[in-house]
């Protein structure tokens, strides 16, 4: 009795093990419902991954279709996620030797890494026949997607570091509004006083990964060393500095703690998309998903703060398309990056989402029919373009650990575990052991 | 209760099979058997080929693989290189995170486990009492472990103790004080200790198989010589238990050790690391820092150290657990 029982129960997990892993395959070959990623009849399957919010899943997909009724020789098979995850689920396909035939890539660490395992195709060729239209883009744009002079991704857009700010709020404290000239001092000052007068934060706790790389380029700094392999600041009282400011407003209650920064889970639990602080600083092509999530809040951009903060501000590709080394339809994947370049109607769905146009008459074209926050948008990285140097593109492929420590270490000081200075000291101590491994 | 069963059966089944044969022809009996015995092993190995085939493709070439990473510098797109002892080295000299997640790991498995123990028993021995609707309350009980596992639950307790979650709300509508539960370091991991505890499902029934096997003779009895409920718990119920308890017990501490879940969804790691579980730290160094090499080698050490837990409970086994058949 007892093993009969036994039977059945293992063979119903089974089953259900079964049934699940068949239904798991279904969802996963998509549409297509084949798996043979290749061609069917005269059509071609090209795989797609990219990263983002909601809103990017949807005009992307349109974007698709788009693409799919103008070249009906071609189908796209979409795979996307939110940024946490999407790297590490790409590194697993990167060892399985199954990246997708066209994926899009960030700047920086990751572009660096898949570079130097010579993951990506090299696009220059595409580029030289013509397959891939970027006439007319600046050569500086260009350069971003190079790397020892392969060209490894086309930038989907220009992007930079934005103030956001809520000029209700600021107005209701009876603050000044910033301007492009304003200093730090001024933003802790501004910070305090809405604080005091609202009753809400002044201010959001600024995410050291980015942030702490313009405060050090603000100060004629960089991160890391020209090749790599240290920290590019010497003195760690820069870095004490950056650490006591954040540390001083989270004490006095003006900005939040780390314990309401983890509740965050995307852009629309953002305090400043609640009315509950007045500045956010991060890319500038997530105004849409934020003044769309704020409502009938008004959101401005402006330069970051600081006195040289022409010397900080940088404009960055948002994202690139790369092709993966290994695709069997490279011809395919490049006439994809060549329609999201080149067709206006990419960006009539899109808009700024994935930075501003990288061509110039897209841009003129677009201007007519612009939605107000995108007129912002392109404001703004035109006011960045005027005020701003070449970024840096030095990141080792261990930089993702560092920032990671460099995370860690601002925890630690923003729950008064560790002082300024103790966590200077103990971030230089970490990146060095993780650089000279 | 059990052995007596198996008894029975072994005593019943050589009754019944001879009669029969001394009947029948009794020469071919070997010759037969003997070609029988082999097709019956290949029939048997064909009928368990598919486990076979996944468990030593899906189960032991990734094992012995991750054993050879563990020696490599391998950053899952490269090739390995082979670095010999280098990521064991790094681990136990020079990574004070490995050890903020060993600490962490040993306080989680070591809080929740006897609370998710002590849960399981108390509930079983409440369900054993009950006479009506065994099977709603059961299936009720065990209902979170079912989806335990799950990113659901898991996304579910994130919102029960967020800032803004149902226990801040409650605690504020009683005009307690509310916490930031999931943000302090000295609360986040309780949260999930107790995430782990109301999971206690699985325990429960096995426990409860194991009240039920309690012949109640044994109560009856003592409570003629005047034994109360607590002197019964103690002096029948615990000893005759203790094989169960056992085994609940190496399987709770397994998985213990191996949670992932909870810490990945409700916290990653945070804040402060204070969250950090073992595996979530080794998850982390292979995908997000892309060091499978040093994220095998912590594999195989997690492997030695529940080795060494399941080899030290099994070792004392025979000083505390009472096996009713080694009385007779």
């Amino acid at each position: 009795m007892k093993k009969r029982l036994l039977w059945s129960f293992c063979l119903g997990l089974a089953l259900i093990l079964f049934l699940s892993a068949c239904s798991g395959s279904d969802e996963a070959s998509g549409e297509g419902g084949s798996d043979d990623n290749g061609k069917e009849g005269d059509q071609v399957t090209l795989r797609m991954t990219w990263w983002g919010s909601q809103s990017r899943h949807d005009q992307t997909q349109e974007i698709i279709k788009k693409f799919e009724e103008e070249n009906p020789d071609i189908k796209i098979d979409a795979e996307f996620t939110g940024f946490d995850g999407y790297f590490e689920k790409m590194a697993a396909q990167a060892a399985g030797n199954n990246l997708p035939d066209i994926m899009q890539q960030n700047f920086g660490e990751y572009l660096n890494q898949y570079a130097d395992k010579g993951l990506l195709a090299d696009l220059s060729e595409y580029v030289e026949s013509g397959q891939i239209n970027v006439e007319g883009v600046s050569e500086t744009v260009m350069e971003s997607g190079k790397k020892e002079g392969k060209l490894l991704g086309i930038p989907t857009g220009t992007n930079a570091l934005t103030a956001f700010y809520n000029t209700d709020m600021l107005e209701e404290a009876g603050v000044e509004i910033p301007d492009e000239n304003w200093t730090w001092d001024d933003y802790v000052a501004t910070a305090r006083k809405v604080h005091e007068e609202t009753g809400e934060f002044g201010a959001r706790l600024m995410e050291p990964k980015n942030l702490f790389e313009y405060y050090l380029r603000e100060k004629g700094q960089k991160l890391f060393n020209e090749d790599g392999t240290a920290l590019g600041y010497e003195d760690d009282q820069l870095l004490t500095d950056y650490f006591t400011m954040n540390k001083q407003l989270v004490d006095e209650g003006v900005a939040p703690g780390y314990d309401t920064i983890q509740q965050i889970k995307g852009v629309e639990d953002e305090l400043i998309v609640h009315g509950k602080a007045p500045f956010d600083f991060r890319w500038s092509n997530q105004a849409t998903a934020l003044t769309s999530a704020a409502g009938d809040r008004n959101l401005e951009m402006t330069l970051l703060p600081g006195t040289n903060n022409t010397e900080g501000m940088y404009l960055k590709p948002a994202m690139l398309w790369s092709v993966s080394e290994n695709s069997e339809h490279k011809e395919e994947a490049v006439r994809f990056i060549d329609f999201f370049t080149n067709n206006i109607e990419v960006y009539k769905i899109g808009g700024s989402d994935r930075g501003v146009p990288i061509k110039e008459d897209i841009r003129n074209q677009m201007a007519d029919d612009l939605s107000e926050t995108d007129k912002k948008v392109f404001d703004y990285i035109e006011l960045v373009t005027e005020n701003s140097s070449p970024i840096d593109s030095n990141f080792p492929p261990e930089s993702s650990e560092v920032l990671a420590a460099l995370e860690e270490v601002d925890e630690l000081v923003m729950y008064g575990e560790l002082s300024p200075e103790e966590g200077a000291t103990q971030f230089r101590e970490k990146a060095t052991a993780i650089l000279n491994r | 209760m059990l052995p007596k069963r198996e008894e029975q059966a072994t005593t019943t089944v050589p009754k019944v099979s001879p009669k029969p044969k001394h009947k029948q022809m009794e020469p071919l009996k070997p010759a037969r058997r003997k070609v029988k015995k082999d097709n019956h092993n290949t029939t048997g190995y064909l009928f368990i080929s598919p486990f076979l085939l996944g468990f030593f493709t899906l189960t032991i070439f990734p094992i012995l693989y991750s054993l050879y990473l563990s020696f490599t510098d391998y950053d899952l797109m490269g090739t390995p290189s082979w670095i010999g002892l280098d990521n064991y080295v790094r681990m136990f000299t020079d990574d004070p995170t490995f050890w903020k997640s060993m600490k962490v790991t040993f306080f989680y498995a070591g809080i929740a486990v006897p609370i998710r123990l002590v849960f399981a028993l108390l509930v079983a021995m409440a369900l054993n009492k009950i006479v009506e609707m065994v099977g709603l309350y059961r299936t009720l009980l065990y209902l979170p472990s079912v989806v335990g596992g799950s990113i659901a639950v898991s996304i579910m307790w994130r919102q029960l103790f967020g800032n803004d979650g149902a226990v801040n709300s409650i605690l504020g509508a009683l005009g307690l004080p509310t916490h930031s539960w999931l943000g302090d370091p000295d609360t986040a991991i309780w949260t999930l200790i107790v995430l782990y505890g109301w999971q206690f499902g699985s325990s429960m029934l096995i426990f409860l198989a194991g009240l039920r096997n309690i012949p109640k003779t044994y109560y009856e009895a003592s409570s003629v010589d005047g034994a109360g409920p607590v002197k019964q718990f103690f002096i029948i119920t615990i000893p005759l238990l203790t094989p169960v308890i056992l085994f609940n017990t190496i399987m709770q501490v397994i998985q213990g050790f191996m949670a992932f879940t909870p810490s990945f969804v409700v916290t990653n790691g945070g804040p402060v690391n204070s969250t950090l579980l073992y595996v979530l730290y080794m998850y982390q160094r292979a995908f997000e820092y892309f060091d499978m090499g040093y994220a095998s080698a912590m594999a195989w050490v997690m492997l030695v150290i529940i080795a060494i837990f399941t080899a030290l409970i099994f070792k004392s086994s025979p000083h505390w657990v009472h096996y009713e058949s080694d009385n007779k």
